[in-house]
């Protein structure tokens, strides 16, 4: 079953830096990517990555990142049920 | 026989040997290219490097078999005209280090992805040929700088990342040009996990294939956890490693791990079930 793994982008601000759920995830469900597309001559500013879950086809639903994330910001649903 | 050998081979035993597939006037056709294809070509798009989206996993997930093949075929199709990969065993890597110049070693943009790998700590990427000069404009892509390395810098480099256990690979950017010689893990490693997990061709098997004597092998599974492909495994009952040859995709890196010299790399094209197995 495909869960939908949500996170708020306002609430995450610098996921670069702290990426406390990339490491947690037992299965590297999640990864970073930008909001922006790639510019000449500047590096995409920190508040511009974004969490999103790449393999969800690998999540188990144990809610390591939910748990994890200091600021609240991702949320996983079994639409099925069990899940928060 | 490797259809890309067969097409920009030119001679040379592989395509990856052949100089002119890292020369500049194919820097130039890639650009032309990339932006005939659209944004969708780009395989940094937002999302964490993936090559493919929601639409796939849920599709095969309610089991849409027609729908899975399309999309398959779809991403296939844009990535082996724009960027794929080839496994390379370490002692094709270090020669390739000596037919192309410059050698710029950055950081790996897919461990940035899937672990937010602080620039430092992920100098395990290199960069080849002529786009390396233009890294300057592109600090995102470059994030961390890049280092020059002479060539043989560049073999201690990779002896280096082949004992820590990492995949040697050689990438296009608007194939056939080859600027990526990279290094690399399942899963984080978008084009290892691609393919191991979702059967999306882009990355291809090496030229050759691992092989075990048994008579050799003393049970020690040090090689073990060295493949990345799901290929190795160990039977207890036989006390030996063993190898899915079909899925082995010859990187080597459990043949320069084993003391006992038990593993041997042979020929893909001279086993007649694996020869066209890429």
């Amino acid at each position: 079953m495909l869960p939908t793994v949500t996170v708020d982008d306002q609430k995450c601000a610098d996921p670069l830096s702290c990426r406390k759920c990339l490491l947690i995830c037992p299965t590297h469900v999640l990864g970073l990517g930008t909001d922006v597309p790639i510019k000449k001559f500047r590096e995409t500013d920190p508040e511009h990555f974004i969490v999103r879950g790449v393999r969800v086809d690998k999540c188990t639903g144990c809610l390591d990142c939910v748990e994890v994330c200091p600021q609240n910001a991702i949320q996983v649903s079994f639409s099925g049920g069990g899940a928060r | 026989m490797c259809e890309w050998c067969e097409k920009y081979g030119d001679g040379y035993e592989r395509w990856y040997f052949n100089p002119g597939n890292y020369a500049r006037r194919l820097y130039k056709i890639r650009k032309e290219e990339a932006e005939a294809l659209g944004a969708e070509a780009d395989p940094q798009a937002a999302g964490g490097m993936a090559f493919v989206g929601q639409d796939f996993l849920e599709a095969r997930e309610r089991g849409d078999v027609a729908t899975v093949e399309q999309i398959k075929q779809q991403v296939e199709g844009i990535s082996w005209i724009t960027h794929f990969g080839q496994v390379l065993t370490l002692e094709e890597a270090l020669k390739i280090v000596d037919i192309m110049y410059p050698i710029g070693l950055m950081t790996c943009a897919c461990r940035r992805s899937m672990q937010g790998l602080p620039d430092e700590e992920n100098f395990t990427c290199m960069g080849v040929g002529t786009g390396m000069y233009k890294w300057e404009r592109w600090p995102d892509t470059y994030r961390g700088g890049v280092h020059f390395l002479t060539p043989d810098e560049a073999k201690e480099v990779l002896a280096k990342l082949n004992k820590r256990g990492l995949v040697h690979t050689v990438f296009t950017f608007g194939t056939p040009y080859l600027a990526g010689l990279c290094n690399c893990d399942y899963p984080d490693c978008a084009a290892i996990r691609t393919v191991v997990d979702l059967g999306i061709r882009v990355l291809w098997k090496g030229h050759y294939v691992a092989r075990i004597d048994p008579e050799l092998c003393n049970g020690c599974a040090s090689c073990v956890h060295r493949c990345q492909f799901r290929a190795l495994s160990f039977s207890p009952s036989k006390n030996k490693a063993i190898i899915d040859q079909f899925q082995c995709f010859g990187c080597g890196l459990c043949a320069t791990e084993c003391d006992q010299d038990a593993i041997t790399l042979v020929e893909r094209a001279n086993l007649p079930a694996l020869a066209n197995v890429w």
